[in-house]
């Protein structure tokens, strides 16, 4: 069983994203409707991995990873950031801040599906 | 057409429609809020943001559902967007009107894909225009506010947020810093960053959250939480105590400065527009109308399986059965329908201010077109009615603006020859009304409708009432005429305005014009239209069904009480006609309902009346045997070729076979038109 934040402000996006996993077993999803929800969450439960959109009212998905990466607890949280194409700065800008992967809208089923596989894989190997 | 790529996620298209309405919404208040600083030479950085944010989710969404003519004019508008946003600079009017036009462009493209119509490319022009748009015209904004207290969380802000900061130290409000730590006791007792966010939001402008790390305490068990920086009037206290802060939560970052009484206009738009431009609510859930539709259809089957089972019981205790029992449980599911028919009519209940919400926009293409001026005030207040009378009464809304612009509202040089305000009123006024009717007015403080040119145009005597005026210009053929010749007066498209709130929506229409001063139209509608509460009667063994609200009395009558008519002529010709009652002194005119509808059996003589009243006159109609009172669900006879007048639609009673809901009221007008026409010729 693996604990999934699926953080945007729209509630489309969010379920379409659960729609493109549901085809893996074994994930629970939470919804956050922005970077405060999300951080929020984070503060109060353990998640495995995170589904997170760059533009967000308040504060945005880079400066939640930013935030995040600054917490002991919360350093190698697996984060997938997911952002609409054409934005290519931000590629850099969030690989840069600690997200584990970049992904652009719009994406295919399968695509997002192997990377939340590849994360939630590697991050149960352990540590050497 | 190839592929779309995100054909997997089409099952979502409906939902990018609901979604995509919205943020187009806001998109445009946030923008037509940005024009309206502009023009006292204010940027409006939270409005750009806005804006921005909800082109970017449109343009991220059409991706997925794979609509490329919406990303490609969503990414031009982005670009220009996210420029003014990080530099904090106003919007140049270019920048305005082409931002407007994608917005609508957008908005034609959803529709087509909710409608399931090809979507077709946008115009090029348009495409050049947004990336033509050149920043370096635009005018930078002034440097970071001098009055703020050193607090190193500051440092993070933008440009955007800076800005909004000395515009609101400008205007004499204080800057201060709320900080927030959730905690699963504060989230037990409803106190999370979004609803903290909400009620802060309430008593001051939330200019940015940002998240904050801090030692663990009892104060900050996860040791993370956020601080909101805030522009309010409030004082500390009063902040704190929307979201139970611990001492010291909340704290100033400046000291307020007096308020400069420069002209007595605010700087910063009025706090109205402020309060328009705050995001969407959360909490609130979409639905398609779909949905809604088929939920009610749903109840409608359930409704007439209770008549079925009403029914039975009747036969039942007919035939001897002690169905006391079974009468309570009947009159309890009654009741639970009926509840759950209101809870269902609530739910798709849309707010008038929702519905008025593209009227600025509209308003604003009519002042560049036509070179008039005009300020809009709305007042809807809390007002809701059912989204199909709203979809249906929207484009006579919009007719009534039109015209009101294009041919009543004079032009500036003209109004102020006039000795009237250059600018002209148009004021749309919404009330709910105690009998489930919403009240709609669109007044403007133009000319007024000059009647003896109305009179002239249609070749008839001048009209003496201003509802004899009102008939006379929503004849069909008048428009066209006055179309043509461009000049004062109205009646463009009034037909259309009548039908809709009379015909389709069983409502009135109303007028009232004073030369010189301007001229008001009200439209009465029903709040919703989809279940009446009807009475069921028989006529020449035929079942039929009228609402209630169009009878105003079911009076018995005798051979002896009927007055032969005075014209036997008249009453050979239409033989509907067949005399004159006497109620409490005044007379009213009786037809046979199975004479009107030529039913055969029409020998046998019908004791009943039920009295409609149209346009003032009473009018009886004569029919056998009432039946009894109940709710029916109205299905529109939406076959144009089975469309007669006077039939609102059709109902199931419970016997499977349809059932005409009668409109009276109307058909007593064509009756009276019948009538006018055989007594003419």
């Amino acid at each position: 069983m693996s604990e999934i934040l699926v953080v945007d402000d729209s509630k489309v996006m969010r379920e379409m994203i659960v729609a493109c996993l549901r085809a893996e077993p074994g994930l629970v999803f939470t919804h956050a409707a922005s970077g405060l929800e999300a951080i929020e969450r984070l503060s109060m439960q353990a998640f495995d991995l995170v589904v997170l959109d760059l533009n967000m009212p308040d504060i945005g998905g880079i400066e939640v990873v930013e935030f995040v990466r600054g917490q002991d607890r919360l350093k190698s949280l697996p984060i997938i950031i997911v952002t609409t194409r054409g934005d290519d700065a931000s590629r850099s800008r969030s690989l840069e801040a600690g997200a584990s992967r970049f992904m652009t809208k719009p994406f295919s089923p399968p695509e997002i599906l192997e990377a939340v596989r590849g994360l939630l894989a590697a991050a149960k190997k352990p540590q050497a | 057409m190839s592929e779309r790529p995100g054909s997997e996620l089409s099952e979502f298209t409906g939902a990018f429609v609901a979604e995509a309405d919205e943020l187009l919404a806001n998109a445009t208040t946030q923008l037509l809020a940005a024009e309206e600083a502009g023009r006292k030479d204010q940027p409006h950085p939270r409005g750009v943001r806005e804006a921005f944010r909800a082109v970017h989710t449109i343009k991220g969404l059409a991706g997925m559902v794979g609509v490329e003519p919406i990303v490609a004019v969503a990414h031009r508008m982005e670009a220009t967007l996210r420029r003014a946003d990080r530099t904090a600079t106003r919007l140049s009017q270019e920048a305005l009107d082409l931002l407007l036009e994608g917005l609508r462009t957008i908005q034609r493209a959803v529709r087509a894909l909710a409608e399931g119509r090809p979507i077709a490319q946008p115009p090029p022009a348009l495409l050049e225009g947004l990336e033509a748009l050149d920043d370096g015209a635009q005018v930078p904004a002034e440097g970071s506010p001098s009055t703020l207290a050193a607090d190193p969380l500051l440092e993070k802000l933008g440009p955007a947020d800076r800005e909004q900061l000395r515009q609101g130290l400008a205007e004499g409000r204080r800057a201060v810093r709320a900080d927030f730590f959730p905690s699963p006791e504060r989230a037990a007792a409803g106190l999370n960053i979004t609803s903290v966010r909400e009620r802060v939001g309430a008593h001051a402008e939330i200019v940015k959250v940002l998240p904050l790390a801090v030692p663990v305490s009892p104060d900050a068990p996860a040791g993370l939480g956020f601080a909101l920086i805030l522009l309010t009037g409030e004082d500390d206290a009063a902040l704190g105590a929307t979201y139970q802060a611990p001492a010291g939560a909340v704290r100033s970052l400046s000291e307020p400065r007096p308020v400069t009484p420069a002209g007595g206009a605010p700087l910063w738009p009025g706090s109205d527009v402020a309060e328009d431009a705050e995001p969407l609510h959360r909490g609130v859930v979409r639905v398609e109308v779909g949905r809604l539709d088929e939920t009610m259809e749903r109840l409608s089957t359930v409704i007439v399986t209770r008549y079925r089972l009403a029914k039975a019981a009747a036969d039942l205790a007919a035939r001897g059965a002690d169905t006391r029992e079974l009468q309570l449980i009947l009159r309890e599911n009654a009741r639970q329908l009926r509840d759950l028919r209101s809870a269902i009519l609530r739910v798709r209940m849309i707010r008038v201010t929702e519905l008025l919400e593209r009227v600025p926009l509209i308003l604003r293409n009519l002042r560049r077109t036509t070179g008039k001026k005009v300020r809009l005030e709305t007042d809807a207040g809390a007002a809701e009615l059912d989204k199909t009378v709203a979809e249906r009464i929207f484009p006579a809304v919009i007719h009534l603006v039109r015209n009101a612009v294009d041919h009543a509202i004079e032009a500036p040089a003209e109004r102020l020859r006039l000795g009237k305000p250059e600018e002209g009123l148009l004021r749309i006024r919404c009330v709910e009304r105690s009998n489930a009717e919403l009240e709609l007015s669109v007044t403007d403080d133009g000319r007024g409708i000059d009647r003896e040119q109305v009179a002239r145009r249609a070749g008839v005597a001048v009209p003496r009432t201003d509802a004899e005026l009102l008939q006379l210009i929503c004849r069909p053929g008048l428009s066209t005429r006055e179309e043509a010749t461009t000049t004062s007066g109205r009646g463009m498209g009034m037909d259309i305005v009548r039908k809709i709130a009379m015909e389709q929506l069983g409502g009135e229409l109303s007028l009232r014009t004073e030369p010189g001063r301007g001229t008001t139209f009200t439209m009465r509608v029903p709040l919703t239209i989809s279940i009446v509460d009807a009475f069921s009667f028989e006529c020449a063994h035929q079942r039929f069904v009228a609402p209630v609200a169009t009878i105003e009395e079911i009076v018995e009558v005798s051979q002896q009480q009927i007055v032969r008519g005075p014209n036997p002529a008249a009453a050979v010709a239409a033989p509907a006609r067949v005399g004159i009652m006497e109620r409490r002194g005044q007379p009213v005119p009786l037809v046979r309902l199975d004479a009107i509808f030529t039913l055969p059996d029409a020998a046998e003589h019908a004791p009943k009346v039920l009295v409609v009243r149209r346009g003032g006159a009473p009018l009886g109609f004569m029919v056998d045997r009432m039946l009894g009172q109940q709710e029916v669900v109205v299905r529109p006879l939406d076959d144009a070729l089975v469309r007669v007048p006077g039939v609102g639609g059709s109902t199931d009673l419970g016997d499977g076979q349809p059932t005409l809901v009668l409109d009276l009221p109307a058909l007593a007008d064509y009756f009276t038109q019948v009538q006018e026409g055989v007594a003419r010729a």
